[in-house]
């Protein structure tokens, strides 16, 4: 097999790949971004649905986790949430175009302007929640 | 060179990516779907819950209130679905990179499959209570 010769293969670098920064370039970083973000999404996804759950409990335990959500480390925890969807999101509209084969040649220019344009987003909603908070 | 389906000349798919036997990836072609429909949905999703009230969070009367329009729980259904759909497809992705063979990738994904379903029919009960609340 000519696989595990290759120093820099998927199957000879394993999961340690991911972090190996030995020949890797921008678009390795995006990648690993986007599922870490992704992982970190599902678990928030899990957490919410359990959440909602106190929904239909009642009123009153729903009422007590709004008054606790609405506290300033719920809602910095919030702005965290929100920094993962917009990489997430962000990253994700580049992988669709390029693995449609569009805007491939323009890709590095592309990742960067979608999370400058999710950096500015990110600070809006963050002025906005801290001063509804 | 070895004889896999890797290195010998396969016509692909030419307008999407494709797998070792030329054949479009649907689980990649999926997950940019249910991608862009997350986008549209989840947007609708932040504005319904966080900007169309005055604190910024719907207290229990406001959901269910909320919730008494047939078009929002269509909606907000609908994301759910395809959010649970898309988060699945992605771990789906990552857990395929560790190489299982094909029926183990077969049970993997049906797992995923049953995971997915009762986490959405969890959640339509969970609207239906909500509705009757309203």
């Amino acid at each position: 097999m000519t696989v595990r010769e290759d120093r820099t293969s998927p199957r000879r670098r394993g999961v340690y790949g991911w972090v190996d920064p030995r020949g890797r370039r921008l678009g390795h970083w995006a990648f690993i971004l986007n599922r870490l973000t992704g992982l970190g999404i599902l678990l928030y996804l899990g957490l919410h649905l359990v959440v909602l759950s106190m929904l239909a409990t009642g009123p009153n335990a729903w009422d007590n986790f709004v008054s606790l959500a609405l506290t300033p480390v719920f809602l910095a925890m919030d702005v965290v949430l929100i920094f993962g969807l917009l990489l997430h999101g962000l990253n994700g509209i580049r992988v669709t175009l390029v693995g449609f084969g569009l805007v491939v040649d323009r890709q590095k220019a592309l990742f960067v302007s979608l999370m400058v344009i999710g950096a500015i987003v990110l600070v809006v909603a963050s002025l906005h929640i801290f001063e509804v908070g | 060179m070895t004889d896999r389906p890797a290195d010998r000349e396969v016509e692909r798919s030419t307008w999407a990516p494709s797998n070792e036997s030329g054949q479009p990836a649907w689980g990649w072609i999926l997950q940019a779907v249910t991608g862009v429909l997350v986008l549209f949905l989840l947007s609708f999703h932040m504005i319904a819950n966080h900007f169309m009230v005055t604190k910024g969070l719907r207290d229990a009367a406001s959901v269910a209130s909320w919730f008494s329009n047939p078009l929002v729980v269509v909606l907000e259904v609908t994301f759910l679905v395809v959010v649970t759909w898309h988060a699945l497809l992605g771990l789906r992705a990552i857990i395929f990179d560790f190489g299982f063979s094909p029926r183990t990738e077969r049970r993997i994904t049906w797992i995923l499959t049953v995971v997915g379903t009762v986490a959405v029919v969890y959640g339509i009960c969970l609207t239906a209570v909500i509705v009757s609340r309203g």
